[in-house]
């Protein structure tokens, strides 16, 4: 793993992209800071960090597309995969190259509060700022799983980052649709089954198997059965609950208020481990193609 | 020391892999032949645990692949159809990654690269970015990569393809010195090359074994001493006549002329019949003097398309 991560993060220098995206991150940073900050006078850099998330939308599909297509392109996942690494181990190193890019430049946009301390600027101190980039690493880990996912899934960059913008936009849009759907109980249940049929879809494709696709699908409809018998009042709004569900953005709202607080925390670890965990899955999953 | 039970590969409806079975010995240099696309690669990647079998098992030692991959993969050394190089890398960053990825003791690590760079003559590239490199180098690269790490078993797939003349004979006589220490299982299209380096032959056709021997033997079952290439000073309908009538001859065509006022022809004899004196007196007496006569020995393309052929029609 430990392999895979330096070689990762020397390529990333070794051409444009880990450049672009640490100077052109760095850039917005630097314009919203000085606009927000320093020019007004405001003493929340963390509401700084709230207003640059939108900047994932941009550079996270850079920064993650060529992470496994050109592997598959360039006919180099030959070389790892019939190497003694396992699976988990190429991806997880990968993954936490992109990472290290990230942190690398989110370490020097601590440049900022440095110099806002400077000019007794700053707001609630270094520990309101250390919540601050811990809820901006995590959202930035999460959006950068997805990016991971969908370049495991073509040989080419260009539709890695185009399905990585994509999807983050939609993740984006969330909240904002979660308001207009209907509020119909049936409704949300018709929703419901078909995020369960997907389920079983995604285990009959990834295992093969029809024993276990069978079984998946009997416990999933007797859930849905149930709940909709003995909990109807779940199911009246059950759409935008489930949609806000994967807002990562909403999540984020307390991290730009500086407040640490335990939930978001779990739930971006967790929405970035299922995220490298279906990668592992679409590369074993190849070989048996 | 390897054995491929079975084997089985689909995609979708089409039998990529058809039941292969064979058996590769400690030391033994085994050929893969066969035209393109007859599943010479895929097998050598279900053997290195790139691609799973749908049906059958691959087992090194007694190991299987598909059980312990670590244990297996790390006694293979693995050169793909394409060299699987990182282009923004210098040779000997991607020799040292490969060493890494492979967990080539680091005591070791620096002996192992010096060494294969040495054998594969890519010593005075090695701090030149592999994007740059031509061809050839690339290729070389790609073999020194398969050798990090001394593994027991090679697997070299088409490992001369994109080379010169002068590196394709240095190639097959490293892979000659290798196989002392290792056991090499290459594929090639190139007969040839094959007949030059190997100890065993499978030649493969259409996901299939049609056969498998040394190359001796391979060649010796086929030979056609029965068939005779002719040059005659004189006239193309008149050599013709005086050929057909010598006894024996079953048939006798002309191959055009290469030479001023000569005809070349084609001369065949029953089977087991040596009509070499035969054919001499006959022209001679006919004043048609023979510039040239040699018997035309079946080459391996032919052994390999008369195969090929005769399972066609098998099918």
């Amino acid at each position: 793993m430990l392999a895979v991560f330096r070689r990762e993060l020397r390529a990333y220098f070794a051409s444009p992209i880990g450049f672009v995206f640490v100077g052109f991150f760095i850039l917005i940073a630097g314009v919203f800071f000085a606009i927000s900050n320093l020019l007004s006078g405001n003493p929340s850099f963390t509401g700084v960090l709230s207003s640059l998330t939108f900047i994932f939308l941009f550079l996270v599909p850079i920064l993650t597309m060529r992470l496994i297509s050109e592997e598959t392109r360039q006919k180099t996942d030959q070389l790892l995969i019939t190497s003694p690494l396992s699976i988990t181990g190429i991806v997880l190193g990968k993954y936490l190259a992109a990472v290290g890019v990230f942190v690398i430049t989110l370490l020097i946009t601590v440049l900022f509060p440095v110099i806002m301390s400077f000019f007794s600027l700053l707001g609630l101190g270094w520990w309101e700022i250390l919540g601050g980039y811990i809820g901006f690493l995590l959202l930035g880990c999460a959006f950068i799983s997805i990016g991971l996912f969908f370049s495991s899934l073509t040989d080419n960059q260009l539709i890695a980052a185009t399905m990585t913008f994509a999807a983050l936009l939609l993740i984006w849009i969330l909240d904002f649709v979660a308001q207009a759907v209907p509020t119909d109980p049936v409704l949300g249940l018709v929703f419901l089954a078909l995020i369960g049929a997907g389920l079983v879809a995604l285990v009959f494709f990834s295992t093969r198997n029809n024993a276990v696709a069978f079984v998946t699908f009997v416990l999933a409809a007797a859930i849905v059965v149930l709940l909709f018998v003995f909990s109807r009042s779940l199911f009246t709004g059950l759409i935008a609950k489930i949609l806000s569900w994967f807002s990562l953005v909403k999540r984020y709202g307390d991290f730009g208020l500086g407040i640490l607080s335990l939930s978001p925390i779990v739930y971006y670890i967790s929405f970035s481990g299922a995220f490298v965990f279906l990668t592992i899955r679409m590369i074993e999953k190849r070989r048996w193609v | 020391m390897i054995q491929v039970e079975n084997v089985t590969k689909k995609y979708g409806q089409r039998m990529a892999v058809d039941r292969l079975n064979f058996t590769v010995n400690r030391g033994e240099i085994l050929g893969f032949l066969g035209p393109n696309g007859a599943g010479k690669s895929t097998t050598m990647n279900i053997i290195t645990g790139y691609l799973s079998a749908t049906e059958g098992s691959v087992k090194l030692d007694g190991h299987d692949i598909l059980e312990e991959p670590q244990a297996v993969k790390k006694q293979i050394g693995y050169m793909p159809e394409l060299p699987p190089l990182y282009m923004d890398m210098t040779v000997r960053d991607y020799l040292s990654f490969v060493c890494d990825i492979k967990g080539v003791p680091r005591s070791r690590r620096k002996d192992s690269m010096e060494k294969s760079m040495e054998m594969l003559k890519i010593s005075d590239v090695r701090g030149r970015l592999i994007k740059n490199l031509s061809k050839g180098y690339k290729q070389r690269v790609g073999i020194a990569q398969a050798l990090m790490g001394t593994p027991p078993v090679l697997i070299l797939d088409e490992p001369t393809i994109g080379l010169d003349p002068q590196q394709i004979i240095e190639t097959r006589n490293l892979i000659r010195d290798l196989g002392r220490e290792h056991t090499i299982i290459l594929s090639s299209h190139i007969l040839p090359e094959v007949q030059a380096v190997c100890s065993r032959v499978l030649i493969i056709n259409r996901g299939k074994i049609v056969a498998s021997d040394t190359p001796q033997n391979l060649s010796r079952g086929m030979t056609a001493d029965n068939r005779l290439s002719i040059r005659v000073a004189g006239a193309e309908a008149e050599a013709l006549a005086v050929a057909r009538r010598v006894p024996q001859v079953v048939r006798a065509e002309s191959v055009g002329s290469r030479e001023h006022g000569t005809i070349d022809i084609m001369v065949e004899a029953r089977k087991d019949q040596d009509v070499r004196r035969d054919v001499f007196t006959a022209f001679a007496k006919a004043d048609l003097p023979l510039l040239q006569m040699k018997s035309m020995d079946l080459t391996l393309e032919e052994i390999f398309l008369n195969l090929i052929t005769e399972e066609r029609e098998v099918s």
